[in-house]
């Protein structure tokens, strides 16, 4: 590890640029206010969520949750790896997080099909209205994140894993933590928490 | 030191900084509560209810869209000041900071355009039935809405410009650059917009608008004060990166 890497490996800061760190807070301020929206909605009318809830296939929710918590472990170790100064590992985990990232889109666009093959659209009622905005916006952040682990990859096949591109994948592996994270929250949120609680 | 320009003319610099926030004030006070925009008639209210708002405050919303429009210009205006800093931070004529100045410029154009809506519903609502007036009230809410993309140019363009200064102390501050390419992504929700009569992401719902019309109104504010301070450095003999 060189003198620089070190140094960047022993901070203790936040990783990545701390300016992405203010993006980061402000969107997931902006669906905390998501989250609330939803909630308020489902203290509102419980049965239309309950029953709108059925629609749900969960089968779809969990496996994108497990797409996203594995791909996102293996961003951790891209980190990781560049921190450690090894390029050729970097990459391979840069490239695995991306094809198993993928999967995710292949499996909304699944989910999504079998809804409007169902009849079920954005205006259905207010709980599919959520539903969709909000994984749909969700679905604009992974698209992004997708863009973001391309543009790493293409860095660090070009010039390795210097104290700029550690700088980078820090940062980009700080976003797609973010984009996994709000999954993880929305599928507990829209997926799976009865409406109602005992009701 | 790298001479940018020879455009030393700082006063007009600084005079065309302030258009944002003679704009804003403009679109709150004008568009915003003489309009009455803030918040606007429901996307599931009824014809009539349009129909009268226009009949009521016909000589209210005619001046108010018309000082609007009359100053929506100003956007341009301000956005062009902004190149002029960028031209310090990029070096001149890059391509970040015509798709800033062109971003602000556009935007110029949904407002007029929303606006003289407005203003035709209000001219003879007397005479136009009532659905003629829901129809000018939703084109005008659909129009300002969805033509969010061309601002959202002006904000990432900024923000992406900004994140390139190499000075220990840059003139737009990383939190500002990355704000601004929040703000410009963030927009992205007002694609929502058609799909929804009520609820948070319908015209006057509480995303499309209370959230994304205040992260609007706090943006030309924080820009603004950051462009004023780097004018100021430039005139004090600050040199391009």
């Amino acid at each position: 590890m060189s003198d620089e890497q070190s140094a960047l490996h022993q901070t203790g800061r936040a990783p990545g640029d701390p300016g992405v760190w203010f993006f980061i807070i402000a969107d997931m301020a902006m669906f905390a206010i998501f989250f609330l929206i939803f909630m308020a909605g489902r203290h509102e009318a419980p049965e239309l969520y309950r029953a709108s809830q059925a629609h749900l296939d969960t089968r779809f929710g969990l496996a994108n949750t497990l797409i996203l918590l594995i791909s996102g472990a293996c961003m951790a170790k891209a980190v990781m790896m560049a921190r450690a100064g090894d390029g050729a590992i970097t990459l391979r985990y840069l490239l695995l997080t991306l094809a198993i990232g993928l999967l995710f889109g292949i499996s909304k666009v699944m989910e999504y099909s079998a809804k409007f093959a169902a009849g079920i659209a954005i205006n259905t009622n207010e709980f599919f209205g959520y539903y969709f905005a909000f994984t749909g916006i969700h679905f604009l952040h992974w698209i992004i994140g997708c863009g973001v682990l391309i543009v790493l990859i293409r860095r660090v096949r070009r010039s390795g894993v210097n104290a700029e591109n550690i700088n980078w994948i820090e940062s980009g592996g700080t976003y797609w933590h973010m984009v996994d994270l709000l999954w993880v929250m929305l599928f507990a949120m829209i997926y799976l928490l009865p409406p109602g609680g005992a009701a | 030191m790298v001479q940018i320009t020879t455009d030393n003319s700082y006063g007009t610099w600084r005079f065309c900084a302030w258009n944002g926030m003679i704009f804003m004030g403009v679109f709150i006070v004008f568009w915003g509560i003489m309009g009455h925009n803030v918040p606007p008639y429901g996307g599931d209210m009824d014809a009539s209810v349009i129909a009268n708002y226009f009949r009521d405050n016909a000589n209210l919303v005619r001046l108010g869209m018309a000082i609007s429009m009359t100053f929506a210009v100003s956007y341009a205006v301000w956005g062009i000041s902004i190149g002029k800093v960028m031209d310090y931070i990029l070096g001149r004529d890059h391509i970040l900071t015509n798709l800033q100045v062109w971003g602000a410029g556009l935007t110029v154009v949904p407002i007029l355009v929303s606006s003289s809506f407005w203003l035709t519903g209000s001219y003879r609502p007397e005479a136009l039935p009532d659905e003629i007036l829901q129809l000018l009230y939703d084109m005008a809410w659909l129009l300002i809405d969805l033509a969010y993309s061309v601002t959202s140019v002006q904000m990432i363009a900024l923000g992406a410009g900004g994140l390139r200064d190499k000075r220990a102390q840059p003139f737009f501050p990383k939190w500002v650059c990355w704000y601004s390419i929040w703000v410009g992504f963030m927009f992205i929700a007002e694609i929502l917009m058609p799909m929804f009569k009520s609820g948070a992401f319908a015209r006057q719902g509480i995303l499309n608008f209370w959230i994304e019309f205040m992260i609007f109104f706090i943006y030309a504010p924080i820009i603004t004060y950051y462009q004023l301070k780097a004018i100021k450095r430039i005139e004090a003999g600050e040199p391009a990166a």
